[in-house]
């Protein structure tokens, strides 16, 4: 499953300037210091941790893409900070377990 | 005496912060905005508070000598001391305890320690705002223990606030609660509350404050001023 393909789950692309890579499994987390731990590159981050430092953390792992739950939108900085580093960024309404649902079945995890 | 007081500014050493946040630069705009005290609480460091001691002291700006700490769980918290001796001593107990994570200056912010002259003499190598070893329920008790003041930082925001992370704001003693919205939310008006700027960048320092009466800038005094605030 690619990036891109994301859309196609019900999440909304905030920021499109990203590789449309190969997704490598997702990563389901609100806590930061998880997500360092053990994010995973090319992986999509599934959080409600809708600001700048979540991009940061995330592009060290490299991962592909962030998809913020319950509808949270990102603030210039985030968009700004994910277009820098080519991290593609979505919002869904769905909660973080229905946002992993629905990734999970996508990626056939 | 009555004191706008501002108690929750970062410097250059926090990686969000703008390197214009030297010290002097710090001083200069609480003067500017006529701020009676002011605390410097940096990211899980203290290696700029002897220069901002210094800066203060030059300009005969009283203030107080803080942190921001992060808990195992991601809640940020203000601890303030009024000696510098004390601060540096919790200060490094608490940077000990962060995680073991590399700052990357590329995506983080760069975190350097500066002399009062804004020298800089190095940088500090964690990630200042990664997540410490210690709970929220630990620190708070270990905050005060050590002589600060204890006021959960910004309880009220989506993120980093003890609200965010917790999911409700425990009943711990703290001194006061930072708020940022003009009214508290719901179930935090046992607590005093505070308005402080969080300023990363000068424009910033004081766009929040909090007057107080207080007979002095002593965690004692302090303390006291901010119960009086409380409806009696």
């Amino acid at each position: 499953m690619k990036v891109s393909e994301l859309e196609g789950l019900g999440f909304t692309c905030l920021q499109g300037e990203f590789d449309d890579i190969e997704l490598a499994g997702g990563y389901t987390s609100d806590l930061l210091s998880d997500v360092m731990a053990n994010l995973k590159e090319g992986q999509a981050l599934i959080t409600i941790q809708a600001h700048k430092n979540t991009i940061a953390v995330a592009s060290l792992s490299g991962a592909a893409a962030v998809i913020f739950c319950h509808g949270r939108s990102a603030a210039a900085d985030v968009l700004e900070a994910a277009a820098a580093e080519g991290i593609a960024l979505f919002s869904t309404p769905d909660n973080q377990f229905d946002a992993t649902v629905k990734l999970a079945a996508a990626l056939g995890a | 005496m009555t004191a706008r007081i501002d108690f929750h500014i970062h410097s250059c050493l926090s990686p969000c912060a703008a390197l214009e946040m030297s010290p002097r630069a710090i001083v200069a705009g609480a003067i500017a905005r006529g701020l009676d005290c002011i605390a410097l609480t940096d990211h899980g460091c203290v290696e700029n508070l002897p220069a901002f001691h210094e800066a203060c002291a030059e300009a005969g700006l009283p203030c107080l000598y803080g942190m921001e700490a992060t808990s195992s769980e991601e809640v940020h918290t203000l601890c303030l001391f009024d000696r510098l001796e004390p601060a540096l001593e919790f200060g490094r107990m608490i940077y000990d305890a962060i995680m073991d994570f590399p700052n990357d200056p590329d995506r983080f912010g760069l975190q350097p320690v500066v002399t009062v002259d804004g020298e800089v003499t190095g940088f500090a190598e964690k990630l200042l705002f990664a997540a410490t070893d210690i709970s929220f329920f630990d620190l708070v008790p270990l905050a005060l223990n050590a002589g600060a003041l204890c006021i959960p930082s910004h309880i009220d925001r989506d993120y980093s606030g003890a609200v965010a992370q917790l999911g409700f704001l425990p009943d711990l003693p703290y001194d006061a609660v930072e708020v940022i919205a003009p009214n508290p939310p719901p179930g935090a008006d046992k607590w005093p509350v505070v308005h402080f700027s969080d300023a990363h960048c000068p424009d910033d320092i004081g766009r929040r404050c909090t007057t107080v009466e207080t007979d002095a800038y002593t965690v004692a005094a302090l303390r006291e001023a901010f119960l009086r605030q409380l409806p009696q």
